[in-house]
């Protein structure tokens, strides 16, 4: 909270800054923390939720089973492809893109 | 000297903008700030006509709370510098996840993915940007909660408070999704914090339950706009009903779409029919079903002989409506009494139910799109032409049958001048009648880009000249489109502009505002 209050007063000033913390304590009070985040599960778990839609539904070609390089997977989730949009790491992150092109490259016993 | 950045904000310099990142970096982990060619790779990609180095990013915040995000504004004030605030950056066809102007930083609320509340009994949710709709309906389904969602096509990979924001449809009786839009959290570009409607008062409960508050209410100037950055928002779910009764009503001439409108509008507006009505062209569905490869080959627009064979090679209707009822089972029964016989009456229409249409892949995903289920299979879109290029031109009418021939012949006639087909549909809301065509084009080709964007700026003006108002729009059309609209409201936007973000860091551009 130091390092928050000090880059605040930097670039406020210090006396607008007592209102706006004020104000953002008043929400914090209130915050529901229980909630988590979302994380993946593993592999299948992301292919299921997003990449069955169009490669399972005659929409994109089939990826699986094909033992397509995992670099390449890699390379086709970051940077998209025609009409494949990209995926970006705060979507699925560099570890579960890993995971996710393990996956599609290996065997369908996984799934 | 090259510079280490692969592009700078508009009129930042290089040091200010180091300066910039380092105290970005020192509220997010190094890992949170992306700047390299490598990470701002995803960031790039659109589908639009332009070259992506128009909207190339200068870097990418990935924040996790409000704190973090009003300490980027801050640090934006001093060195001014423009972000440009994205949620899951699927707005496919309106410019991804793309800044709207080169330089921009993106601010990427994907990580604030958290579900803070999905109350049963009053039937609503209140989540962080970051949320897709496939979290929130696996969600849903393993609290057995009993609610359905309402989302755009896109639905699994996108998400409610972004495609809300950017005054997105979906096809349940939710489907006008500000509608159904109850209280948001924005952090101001000064930033402070505020809550919409009754969010502002402390102690409330009813901050998801009354939209309006006490005052102006505020919620939709932060919709298409760029007056703050929303971190919160409450929406209303519809609890799933005990009968739903998807059908399709095939007609079989161009022409026949005036007769259609005018069946649908009194059972829209009296509520006999409570869902968004579709009335899909034949060249909408058939990239579920067909191949245009199979039928055409070379440039040019595709014929209408062409599309006479997909018809029938695919069961399709020139046009093909389709719609929903819900609720009880003897509800459904009376209403589906009323709709058989308003639209029996000309005896042109061909009326499918599950029953006849339950192994129709169109038919199917319509269905699911109507209740609340995740599916992409309107992608196929994409394989008519391949090239990956889109954009969706979006025209608003009355709900008038006189209102459609007129529209589509000038959609087609421009889109043929510059060799692209009329993938289109109407959508009849309430009173309104959005036109909704997809400008599909092979982004590989370099001519036929070309041509998709002159097309597109002519289907604009010439639209415009004819006071049809576009109601969304990619972020290489914007200014254009608010040039439309009129000096008075640009005026007052850039006022509201200038009075909550004077020195312009959130989003300029969007929708025309700087």
């Amino acid at each position: 909270m130091k390092e928050i209050i000090r880059n605040l007063i930097v670039v406020f000033g210090f006396m607008p800054i007592i209102i706006f913390l004020a104000t953002t304590w008043v929400w914090a009070a209130q915050e529901d923390n229980s909630a988590s985040s979302h994380r993946w599960k593993d592999g299948a778990e992301i292919y299921t939720k997003i990449c069955a839609y169009c490669h399972d539904a005659q929409v994109a070609p089939p990826i699986r089973n094909r033992k397509l390089p995992l670099d390449y997977i890699r390379n086709i989730v970051r940077n998209g492809n025609r009409a494949m949009p990209a995926f970006r790491p705060s979507e699925i992150n560099d570890e579960s893109l890993t995971k996710l092109a393990e996956f599609i490259s290996h065997q369908s016993s996984q799934h | 000297m090259a510079s280490k950045y692969i592009a700078l904000p508009k009129g930042v310099s290089e040091k200010d903008f180091d300066a910039a990142i380092n105290n970005f970096r020192k509220v997010l982990s190094d890992d949170a700030v992306l700047t390299s060619a490598e990470q701002l790779a995803p960031y790039i990609k659109t589908m639009m006509p332009v070259a992506d180095a128009e909207h190339t990013p200068s870097a990418a915040l990935l924040a996790t709370t409000v704190e973090q995000i009003q300490q980027i504004v801050a640090i934006c004030n001093q060195y001014k510098v423009p972000i440009w605030m994205i949620s899951t950056g699927k707005n496919l066809g309106y410019g991804s996840a793309a800044p709207a102007e080169r330089g921009q930083v993106v601010l990427d609320l994907k990580r604030m993915n958290r579900i803070l509340e999905v109350d049963k009994d009053l039937a609503f949710a209140l989540v962080e940007p970051g949320v897709t709709y496939q979290q929130l309906y696996d969600y849903i389904k393993e609290h057995k909660l009993g609610l359905w969602l309402s989302m755009p096509a896109p639905s699994a990979i996108a998400g409610p408070v972004g495609n809300t924001l950017d005054r997105g449809v979906g096809y349940t009786p939710y489907g006008e999704h500000f509608l159904f839009a109850c209280g948001m959290e924005v952090v101001l570009a000064n930033g402070e914090v505020l809550r919409t409607g009754m969010g502002s008062m402390p102690n409330s409960n009813t901050w998801q339950v009354f939209k309006w508050g006490y005052g102006p209410y505020l919620d939709g100037i932060f919709t298409q706009s760029n007056y703050g950055i929303v971190t919160k928002f409450g929406f209303w779910l519809m609890p799933e009903p005990p009968a739903f009764k998807p059908f399709v009503i095939q007609y079989q001439h161009e022409e026949d779409i005036v007769e259609i409108v005018e069946t649908i509008r009194p059972l829209r507006i009296s509520g006999v029919i409570p869902n968004a009505v579709v009335i899909a062209h034949a060249l909408y569905e058939a990239p579920v079903k067909a191949k245009r490869s199979d039928y055409v080959s070379g440039p040019g627009s595709i014929p209408d002989e062409a599309v006479d064979r997909i018809m029938k090679d695919h069961k399709l209707g020139i046009w093909n409506v389709y719609a929903a009822l819900y609720g009880t089972q003897e509800q459904i029964d009376v209403n589906w009494n009323i709709v058989t016989q308003a639209f029996g009456k000309s005896g042109k229409a061909k009326i499918l139910t599950e029953q006849e249409a339950a192994d129709d892949p169109a038919f199917v995903y319509r269905a699911k799109l109507m209740r609340g289920e995740m599916t992409l299979t309107e992608f196929s879109l994409y394989n008519w032409r391949g090239g990956g290029g889109s954009m969706w031109f979006a025209p608003v009418s009355q709900a008038r049958g006189s209102e459609t021939l007129k529209q589509m012949a000038l959609t087609k006639q421009i889109l043929a001048k510059y060799g692209l087909d009329y993938s289109g549909e109407f959508i009849v809301g309430m009173r309104d009648m959005h036109h909704i065509v997809d400008v599909l084009y092979d982004k590989t080709d370099p001519e036929q880009t070309k041509a998709a964007y002159q097309c597109f700026d002519e289907l604009l003006t010439e639209f415009s000249a004819r006071g049809y108002g576009t109601y969304r729009v990619n972020t290489a059309f914007m200014d254009k489109v608010a040039e439309t609209y009129g000096p008075v409201q640009r005026k007052v936007h850039k006022t509201l502009k200038k009075a909550l973000d004077p020195n312009g860091i959130i989003a300029p551009g969007k929708s025309g505002i700087r």
